[in-house]
């Protein structure tokens, strides 16, 4: 064997060679044609009955239509919802019955026509398939093709939010098409999880795992053609390479930065950030099983320890607000004239002073899923100990600490929550509801008869006037037992390129973006 | 013993150890507190569809018997079904493994390319100035961060030099040659795409540099203490007096002979180099087994984590046994001892 170091070193010089002086093929952004997305996460699953996460969403929600979509009024998207494939719908006087008269001349991609059948397929596939998103949609028995422009829909009990499910990802209309790729009795997961079969102005084109996935227009999409005829998602986890990528104009659309991130784009050439509220809150679960925390003047001392205004300038650089009750602002519901904690440690000291409460201990439960949770517990340490309570930082990972909550194992702690659509249904009836103990929604372990009676009634009553009252005379017992410590409602950022225009923000639908009615300022 | 029969031995010991590996991770995954099935069914969703799913998965049976099914599926090839993505994991393991492979060679041609002379210069002239850069040059390198280093180079030669892309493994408007090793530059070879060609090297280059760099200093030191070593034989001695060139000297014989102990080192640094891709692999967004992994781990997806496990020990093993019979090779008095 003889090692011949010249040749090897010339050969290594030669591919440098070649590589820096050929030519950096002009990349796509910038092209009036394309839009380039850079994304923290790569798609899991593309089909829509299968998959529950944000990032999925960025293309299955262009890929598809629904029923129905969410308003835009001047610019700005609503939490109200319009027909899209449906022009119109009544509902029986007993709320069981929805019937929906479809548009004429939406077509899926591969041209056939969007009709009552193709609705039945793709909600009797959604419920087969039984995954997470079936229980979005709501208690729905049957669905019936009554002439190929009408469909019926039949409830198992009355739903107050059954509209506002149709505009969700798992409502998505997919082609009966799909059953020519079924294998196996799989309802063709297998080949909906990498392609899309659907009637949205996009359809997924390639998809090359964790790198991109380019999407082209949908031909026979039944509204105005989209300028962009090309979308590229890619897939950068790095933050600080994604906002570079950005600053250089190798990308459009810069998601899921870090909040000093965004701070120095705002002062970026080309760039704009978005910053509006969202609907995604932070608050504690406080275990109202637990000793003492059983006892409502401890939740409230301990409300009323936490310094909110630190945790948002200190935490989120002041990029959100206080949470006022549990229902967001901008949400339909929300009560802007309901109580709100304010940071006050006497009144705290006193409360558990009337608890009868010295030397308390208590563990807070976080993992780094989310940054922010360790430096919330930090704060909350410090505020407790002011009034003598010991916090314990519990770090877990995150499958660990789901267990945990779940099986009602902490005393406090942190979590997240984002409706999956614009209702108070998501929020008052999942964090109260005594029969939805742990994960599903109840993180507090809560129960109260009086409050489960009005939410109940709330979630099944058809008339939106009578919801709010119910729903207000509930918030006003909720919000006085403190079962969880209401930090705050964090606002939405997204950096884009200054000449992208059109952008909707809709704090339903984060991470999914209205690619149909953007373009390039030429 | 004859070689083949050393080879026979090998391979039977690797079954084992895959035997023992699956064995291991299997329970050791299913027994992380965690549930798969709620992760499918969405964080929100009610006790009873994740009961219904994990039925569904097969969760709800005694683990040994969950362990024969999967030993069984393993047997005939089948690795299972990604909880996360869906797809066979078989699929996304034949997508994702020749990435980090591609890029863990790149790396380690890079630093051997580089070591092996950097190695030899600083033997010959040991203590001198080029020796002292040397070896700061391979201590800096062992002990910076790949993360750090991937960043700064980002920032140099994408941000500001403009002369290499930031991430991913191709240009956007460009599309991956077709499959036939799996690595973009070769497959775009055999393809005769020279642009695609062009575009997998520049985007190969950074993240190979920064993987490279850490093991360039193990690779430099290495050869190094070899040389020196080597340099104070008798047979080097008798090779000056009998008037050899200096140059057959050090590479003829004894760059030879220090590279024998160096084999099994860059052997095992190249195990290293797989499971140290991970960090430059989501630095640079190159969809490889690193970033795949852990997002599996994240996500409890046991197929996909002992899918992993399974070809990732099995390809340590079959490393370890090429190494040997490469030293073998290079130094025939082993074969005779065996």
């Amino acid at each position: 064997m003889r090692l011949n170091l010249k040749a090897m070193l010339l050969g290594a010089a030669a591919l440098l060679a070649t590589a820096i002086a050929g030519p950096l093929s002009a990349s796509a952004a910038g092209d009036p044609n394309t839009l380039v997305v850079g994304k923290a996460g790569d798609v899991d699953s593309m089909d829509p009955a299968v998959t529950v996460t944000n990032n999925s969403w960025t293309v299955t929600y262009p890929a598809y239509e629904r029923l129905v979509k969410f308003k835009v009024e001047n610019g700005k998207g609503s939490t109200e919802v319009e027909g899209d494939v449906a022009k119109s719908w009544t509902v029986s006087d007993d709320g069981l019955q929805w019937t929906f008269t479809l548009n004429d001349g939406h077509k899926f991609a591969d041209g056939s026509p969007v009709d009552a059948a193709a609705i039945k397929y793709s909600f009797d596939r959604l419920f087969k398939v039984a995954k997470g998103p079936s229980e979005t949609v709501g208690p729905v028995t049957e669905v019936q093709v009554v002439d190929p422009h009408t469909v019926k829909f039949i409830l198992k009990e009355p739903f107050g939010p059954f509209l506002a499910g149709l505009a969700t990802n798992g409502a998505c209309i997919v082609s009966p098409a799909a059953q020519q790729h079924e294998k196996d009795g799989d309802l063709g997961q297998a080949y909906l999880a990498e392609h899309t079969l659907g009637s949205g102005p996009y359809q997924v084109t390639s998809w090359e795992k964790d790198q991109q996935v380019v999407m082209e227009v949908n031909p026979n999409y039944a509204g105005p053609a989209p300028s962009f005829k090309k979308v590229i998602v890619k897939i950068i986890k790095e933050a600080s390479a994604r906002r570079l990528q950005l600053e250089k104009g190798d990308i459009d659309i810069a998601e899921d930065l870090p909040v000093d991130q965004f701070d120095a784009l705002k002062k970026a050439d080309g760039v704009t950030v978005v910053d509006e509220p969202s609907f995604q809150v932070t608050y504690l679960y406080l275990n109202n099983t637990r000793k003492p925390l059983d006892d409502v003047r401890v939740r409230q001392a301990i409300s009323y320890a936490v310094d909110y205004k630190g945790i948002i300038d200190g935490i989120l650089l002041g990029n959100g607000v206080q949470m006022r009750g549990p229902v967001p602002e901008g949400l339909w519901g929300h009560d802007d004239a309901s109580f709100q904690f304010t940071t006050n440690a006497a009144k705290a000291k006193q409360l558990l002073a009337d608890a009868g409460v010295k030397d308390l201990k208590l563990g807070y439960l976080y993992s780094k899923k989310d940054p922010n949770w360790e430096s919330i517990g930090l704060v909350l340490q410090q505020n407790l100990a002011a009034i003598g309570i010991t916090v314990e930082m519990q770090e877990f990972a995150y499958p660990t600490m789901r267990e945990k909550l779940n099986s009602s194992d902490f005393d406090i702690a942190a979590g997240n929550w984002t409706p999956d659509y614009g209702d108070p249904y998501m929020f008052m009836n999942y964090w109260f509801d005594s029969d939805l103990h742990g994960l599903p929604g109840n993180r507090a372990f809560y129960t109260n008869p009086k409050v489960d009676e009005l939410i109940r009634k709330a979630a099944t009553a058809a008339n939106v006037e009578e919801r709010k009252k119910i729903y207000a005379e509930a918030q006003k017992i909720v919000i006085e037992e403190a079962p969880y410590v209401l930090l705050f409602q964090a606002n939405y950022q997204v950096a884009i390129r200054s000449d992208v225009k059109g952008f909707v923000y809709n704090p339903m639908t984060l991470q999914m973006f209205n690619f149909e009615t953007m373009s390039r300022a030429q | 013993m004859s070689y083949l029969n050393i080879v026979r031995r090998r391979l039977l010991l690797l079954v084992l150890v895959v035997i023992g590996v699956s064995i291991v991770t299997f329970a050791i995954s299913h027994m992380i507190p965690g549930d798969p099935a709620r992760m499918m069914a969405g964080e929100r969703a009610s006790n009873e569809l994740v009961a219904q799913m994990r039925a569904k998965l097969g969760l709800d049976r005694p683990l040994y018997e969950q362990y024969l099914t999967y030993a069984g599926d393993l047997l005939r090839g089948d690795l299972g079904i990604s909880i996360r993505t869906q797809r066979p994991v078989a699929d996304d393991i034949l997508r994702f493994f020749p990435a980090t492979i591609e890029l863990a060679l790149a790396a380690m041609i890079f630093a051997i390319v580089l070591g092996i002379p950097l190695g030899v210069i600083s033997a010959v002239a040991k203590d001198r100035a080029i020796d002292q850069i040397t070896r700061t040059l391979s201590v800096t390198g062992i002990s910076t961060p790949a993360f750090w280093l991937g960043l700064l180079l980002i920032y140099l030669f994408y941000g500001r030099l403009e002369w290499l892309p930031g991430s991913g493994r191709l240009d956007s408007a460009l599309t991956p040659p077709p499959f036939v090793t799996g690595f973009y530059t070769l497959d775009a070879l055999f393809a005769g795409d020279g642009k695609a060609f062009v575009s997998a090297v520049q985007h190969l280059l950074l993240p190979a540099l920064t993987l490279g760099f850490l093991h360039l200093g193990i690779v430099t030191r290495q050869i190094r203490s070899a040389m020196l070593e080597v340099l104070t034989e008798d047979y080097i001695r008798t090779a000056k007096a009998s008037g050899l060139s200096r140059r057959r000297i050090l590479f003829d014989h004894a760059l030879r002979n220090a590279l024998i102990p160096s084999v099994t080192m860059i052997g095992l640094a190249f195990g290293d180099l797989l499971y140290g891709a991970v960090l430059t692999e989501t630095v640079y967004a190159w969809p490889g087994m690193g970033n795949y992994v852990v997002q599996s781990i994240n996500a409890l997806d046991f197929p996909a984590i002992m899918g992993f496990t399974v070809v990732a020990s099995t390809a340590y093993v079959l490393l370890n046994l090429f190494v040997d019979l490469t030293y073998m090779l290079l130094d025939p008095q082993i074969r005779g001892v065996g």
